[in-house]
């Protein structure tokens, strides 16, 4: 019936479906526009979509809901793409984190805006005007006052303590919003009476879940450090639970047959001797056995010179 | 993929004379008042009046869906005996709807109903058609008749939907609802003649097991050979006829130029008439059939594409769209995949993520 559609190439749109907060907007200085901004994703360590509200005072993540098959209906225009963006506040730490941590190696107690620099996508340095970075970088480095300038240095530690307290606000959240945690598929719309096990049983799925979520926000050597700051044990990756595959190993020793055949051939394989007859059976052996055909030849083909 | 025919007019062999005959109003035993009463007022009414027995103004409000009209019950058919025909116009155009119409009186008036000279509607034209409505309508002292008008839309909706219901099941459900309607309404069933919808033997065993007690003959060119299916597919033939012609476009098309034919596929004026009035984003007013591959084409051709998820697809290329593993993957060594990239499933089983740029 139908010739394969051919999708057209997407061109570019210049309008897209946000949902954002009236904070991207507020800002009390004119003209200072809210802008996308192109920053290094500390999870995957490449380039991705942010947002710097008006006047640089906060940080927002970009994530596009998105599925085949939706287009969206604007007015009286057809928008292809049928993404959904959804701008929502983060805490600029999470960016600044891995700047900290690689001048952190040097070990040197350093002015933090010399660290937070970034040749590939300069409006990093930026990350420091939002009003909560330079407050809140006690949490992850040391600080150190001298002559009215300060200078912070990476600290393990700290950054551990921080990340755990994310961790236990994740699962405030998780528990308020009530999202399933749980490795088995639930039904949402299936209302399960909770019981006091449960809680218990829910203690480490959510703390894994939580750690999960966090884990999208920090690079994955400081996503180990911290299951082992919060007591997980590490998963078994899915590939060291399947079976071992059916190939045989290769060897370079010729094939050999798994028994000795050739016992059959030996001596010492010689027939048995008959069992000893039973009473019944020698008598029977005594029987006149003239003019009558052994068993066997009924199953046997018939030879030519039986037919007369 | 689609079950379209191309329809031609079929021609009885030889089209009676039309003859305008004088109505004769037997005399019924058991006539109410009331029918009496109603054959009077609509003489006295205007001829533009007097189409008010089949009242479309509601389908006319909302022509998306389906919707049935139907006469009044004559006495005569809940106590004796009764036949009843099944007939269908509109099926093969590709614009406005499909009547289906039954038409049932009981036995006993077989005969007078052929004196009303009901022939099978092809032959007449539609003013000849009108008159021969007209009478029947008259006869409602003994002639009862109903009407299922299934709109273009709700033909399109039913073909097109994901559980595909061909026009042949749904033509077959319809009839199967119009006759259950008269058996509710009491009418006393006894014999149901029906045109042929596809084979005919299946068509009516399925009608014989679904209404037992009854007996059916379902023939080809039915419509021509027993009177009371001629008057269905009068009934049929006339309301749509005036549907089509009353047809209230829902969509804001300022002024629509109506001359697009006999509305079937294989006619010139209305193949033109769909090229004009194919829009590229939404393809049709739902006066059109879009199932119908005339449709169809023109949209492929000369509309925008659209992708639904249940379009076919190749089978790999689908399970990988769709993230799941094809079966082959488990039957050699897994590959290194970056499993270890996927973001957490609080993400991807809401369908968010990153994006690398606007």
């Amino acid at each position: 019936m139908a010739a394969k559609k051919k999708r057209t190439p997407n061109t570019q749109n210049d309008s897209w479906v946000v949902i954002a907060a009236d904070s991207v907007t507020e800002t009390q200085k004119p003209d200072c526009d809210p802008d996308f901004v192109k920053l290094r994703n500390p999870s995957t360590e490449e380039a991705s979509l942010y947002l710097l509200g008006a006047g640089d005072a906060q940080l927002y993540e970009v994530k596009a809901f998105e599925e085949d098959f939706h287009s969206w209906f604007v007015g009286q225009t057809v928008q292809r793409d049928g993404k959904l963006l959804f701008v929502t506040q983060m805490d600029p730490l999470y960016l600044i984190l891995p700047y900290m941590i690689k001048s952190g190696q040097e070990g040197k107690f350093q002015p933090v805006d010399q660290v937070v620099k970034d040749d590939e996508f300069p409006a990093s340095s930026r990350l420091l005007r939002c009003t909560r970075s330079l407050t809140s970088l006690h949490h992850i480095a040391e600080e150190k006052e001298v002559g009215g300038l300060k200078f912070h240095r990476y600290s393990q530690e700290r950054t551990m303590n921080w990340l755990q307290k994310k961790v236990e606000r994740t699962i405030v959240a998780l528990k308020k919003k009530n999202i399933c945690v749980g490795e088995g598929v639930k039904s949402t719309t299936y209302v399960r009476v909770k019981s006091e096990s449960d809680d218990r049983e829910d203690t480490e799925d959510y703390l894994r879940y939580a750690h999960g979520l966090i884990s999208e926000y920090i690079s994955e050597e400081l996503s180990k450090a911290l299951l082992k700051h919060l007591g997980l044990p590490e998963l078994k990756s899915p590939k060291e639970t399947e079976p071992p595959s059916k190939k045989r190993k290769l060897s370079d020793k010729p094939v050999e047959a798994g028994e000795d055949y050739t016992k059959f051939n030996s001596a010492d394989f010689a027939r048995k001797p008959p069992k000893k007859m039973t009473a019944a059976q020698k008598t029977l052996a005594k029987v006149d056995k003239s003019g009558m055909k052994p068993m066997s030849s009924f199953f046997s083909p018939k030879t030519k010179a039986e037919k007369k | 993929m689609f079950e379209e025919r191309c329809f031609e007019p079929r021609m009885s062999a030889s089209p009676p004379p039309v003859q305008v005959v004088a109505v004769i109003y037997s005399k019924i035993q058991n006539r109410s008042g009331k029918a009496a009463v109603e054959v009077k007022r609509r003489a006295t009414q205007p001829p533009s009046e007097q189409s008010a027995a089949m009242d479309l103004k509601q389908f006319e409000a909302d022509n998306s869906g389906s919707f049935r009209l139907a006469s009044r019950i004559p006495d005569v058919c809940r106590t004796e005996d009764c036949c009843l025909g099944v007939d269908e116009a509109g099926r093969g155009p590709v614009l406005g709807p499909m009547v289906y119409g039954i038409c049932f009186c009981p036995v006993s008036k077989k005969e007078e109903l052929k004196d009303l000279k009901v022939a099978d509607s092809k032959t007449l034209n539609e003013a000849e058609r009108e008159n021969l409505f007209q009478k029947l309508d008259e006869a409602q002292s003994y002639v009862g008749w109903a009407l299922q008008i299934l709109s273009p839309n709700m033909i399109s909706t039913s073909m097109l939907q994901r559980t595909k219901y061909n026009l042949n099941a749904l033509s077959h459900d319809t009839a199967i609802g119009l006759i259950q309607y008269a058996l509710d309404s009491g009418v006393q069933l006894k014999e149901v003649y029906v045109d042929t919808v596809g084979p005919a033997e299946k068509y009516e065993e399925k009608l014989s097991q679904r209404f037992p007690g009854i007996q059916v003959t379902v023939r080809p060119k039915a419509d021509s050979l027993f009177p009371v299916v001629s008057a269905a597919s009068i009934c049929a033939k006339v309301a749509r006829d005036r549907v089509v012609k009353g047809w209230n476009f829902a969509e804001d098309l300022g002024e629509i130029d109506a001359d697009y034919g006999s509305g079937y596929p294989n006619d010139p004026k209305t193949k033109e008439w769909l090229l004009k009035y194919l829009d590229p984003v939404f393809g049709y007013p739902q006066f059109v059939r879009f199932s119908w591959s005339t449709a169809q084409t023109l949209m492929d051709s000369k509309a925008v594409p659209v992708h639904w998820d249940d379009d076919e697809e190749d089978g790999e290329k689908a399970a990988q769209r769709q993230n799941n593993r094809s079966m082959l993957s488990y039957f050699s060594a897994s590959a290194e995949g970056d499993r270890a990239q996927q973001t957490h499933r609080f993400f991807s089983e809401r369908r968010l993520k990153s994006l690398k740029s606007l």
